[in-house]
């Protein structure tokens, strides 16, 4: 077996237990479900593209971008549990090289991201069937969202991990950026209607362009705005990526 | 020597290594050759260069300067074929938290490549060599911090190596657990396992060691047998004697040549002599001439410990 699919193994084995997979399927649900429901009140239709959406559908389809997040967040956590436990050097000592390891998280926390994304899919298809569109063309917009929203959500763990050393410090900052990423996006209330500033800021988080680039796969809806989304969300995985790997490589041990 | 030989001789051979840290030097030009098969203990105080220079060893930091051959491979040319050859117990704590016991054995063996049927062997034999059948099923999480020292170093005995460096790994070890691990570490190494081992235990180093190398500000100032150590630097030994009346004995032997008088309570006295024997008599005939019953006494040759403080201290002189 190559060394690393030995270590997505090894990542994959300490990251899912039972308690992570749970979460990652009832923290959604109690969105899409609870506040999907509840908020129908307040925000009956939103308009996406050339179409108006039911605001379940709508959060349904937000919380698949929001799960790859959240889960990639935490496996992206993988290298700061690795230094906080000893197990970074350990590996390092191993047969492996930090290439290697680097690759290692990447490959986890895509599929784990996927993973999520699917789980999601699966449980908010009921609210969103009617109005899907999937076809040749827009399918692979959600799988490279997907792709791309775990790498660069993975990296700012990565980047966040190598240089706090601190457990009370990295869960500040964490649960930060969490909160931001998280109720400053689309993928719980669209832009329009919300206070300009509030919806220009939506623009400054990669969660945004990640849920509408998933919404545009799922609904069929492909315009330039979408094109943009998706190049800015591939610039930023690659920077962040790039950024992430160079810190790791230059940790000391 | 030929190349050949040497690299069938020699597990680890350094010539000059050193190691610096912008103006610091924390390790300066050793030279350390460790024969094949052999524990070899590597001694300093506390920041000597011991963990440095296994940290170089081990591949985790490239040297400054100097070469190093592990198992017959260029530590700085071939970084990687050397890891994949050797085992590492480092000092500092390692493991992962969510993981039971058992399944941190597997795992382990799984990212070393062990076939899963010898994985599964070998987890059950680890378990029970390291007297950790009955925590099989807990979490490292919830481990005290001897076991899970007990785990992390089970570990490392998942895969095949020809050579493994412990770094004080009986830190947090009770005595029991403490000798089962240097008695399982001796199997090893009939079974041709090479060890290089530091710790800060004098008395472990004194019962597992073939060869002792004692490092302080990152130069290598002693290297030898345990036993050649003694007769090197050790030749004083320590007399006690217990007599029944209290009296002035400092007083009494002060005219022994090569008689250091190091504790004298009145009626337990404690000496140092390079020449143990003839001062042993000389102080008996003045106590006897004195009338002073002796109830009991001893000689002592002089420990490890005692080589090896002096030494350090000889060399920060």
């Amino acid at each position: 077996m190559h060394e690393i699919i030995r270590l997505v193994n090894r990542n994959l084995t300490i990251s899912l237990n039972m308690g992570f997979v749970i979460w990652q399927i009832i923290f959604p649900l109690i969105y899409i479900f609870v506040a999907g429901f509840a908020y129908t009140a307040l925000i009956h239709q939103v308009p996406f593209g050339n179409k108006t959406l039911d605001y379940p559908a709508f959060i349904a389809t937000g919380m698949i971008g929001f799960n790859i997040m959240n889960s990639t967040l935490i496996s992206g956590i993988i290298i700061w549990n690795d230094r906080r436990h000893g197990m970074f050097e350990q590996i390092l000592v191993g047969p492996f090289t930090r290439a290697q390891y680097i690759l290692s998280n990447v490959y986890t926390i895509g599929i784990i991201g996927l993973v999520s994304a699917a789980m999601i899919t699966a449980v908010g298809y009921p609210l969103f069937f009617k109005q899907v569109e999937f076809n040749v063309l827009t399918i692979p917009l959600v799988v490279f969202a997907s792709i791309t929203g775990s790498i660069l959500f993975g990296s700012i763990a990565s980047i966040i991990s190598t240089r706090l050393k601190s457990s009370e410090g990295f869960n500040v900052v964490i649960n930060t950026v969490f909160l931001f990423f998280a109720f400053v996006s689309t993928a719980f209330y669209p832009a329009q209607g919300a206070p300009p500033i509030l919806s220009t800021a939506f623009y400054f988080n990669p969660l945004t362009y990640l849920v509408d680039v998933v919404r545009a796969g799922i609904f069929g809806y492909f315009n330039g705005l979408v094109a943009t989304e998706m190049t800015v969300l591939g610039i930023g995985a690659t920077v962040l990526f790039l950024v992430a790997t160079k810190l790791l490589s230059k940790l000391e041990l | 020597m030929g190349r050949k030989e040497s690299i069938l001789l020699y597990s680890i051979e350094i010539n000059s290594l050193s190691k610096s840290y912008g103006d610091f030097i924390a390790v300066d030009g050793i030279d350390l050759k460790v024969e094949k098969g052999k524990i070899f203990g590597f001694l300093g105080p506390n920041g000597a260069g011991k963990t440095t220079t296994m940290k170089m060893l081990t591949t985790l930091i490239p040297p400054s300067g100097g070469k190093m051959n592990i198992l017959g491979i260029d530590g700085i040319k071939s970084p990687l074929e050397i890891r994949k050859k050797i085992g590492v117990v480092l000092q500092q704590p390692s493991y992962e938290p969510t993981l039971s016991v058992e399944k941190s054995l597997e795992k382990y063996g799984m990212m070393w490549n062990v076939e899963k049927k010898i994985r599964k062997n070998r987890v059950e034999e680890l378990l029970i060599s390291f007297d950790l059948a009955d925590i099989r099923k807990k979490k490292n999480d919830d481990l005290s911090i001897g076991q899970r020292r007990r785990v992390q170093v089970a570990r490392e005995f998942m895969h095949d190596m020809e050579l493994l460096f412990l770094d004080e790994p009986t830190v947090g070890l009770d005595p029991s657990a403490r000798r089962g691990l240097l008695d399982f570490i001796k199997g090893k190494v009939k079974d041709g396992l090479t060890i290089f081992f530091t710790t800060h235990i004098l008395e472990e180093a004194e019962y597992l060691c073939d060869d002792i190398a004692i490092i302080n500000k990152g130069k290598i100032i002693a290297v030898d047998t345990p036993a050649d150590l003694k007769n090197k630097f050790g030749r004083e030994k320590t007399i006690k004697i217990h007599v029944s009346e209290q009296k002035d004995m400092s007083s009494l032997l002060s005219g022994i040549p090569d008689c250091t008088v190091e504790h004298d309570s009145g009626t337990v006295l404690t000496v140092r002599s390079s020449q143990s024997e003839q001062v042993l008599q000389e102080i008996l005939k003045i106590l006897a001439s004195n009338h002073v019953p002796v109830e009991d006494l001893s000689v002592v040759p002089t420990s490890l410990e005692e080589i090896f403080l002096s030494v350090v201290k000889n060399s920060n002189a």
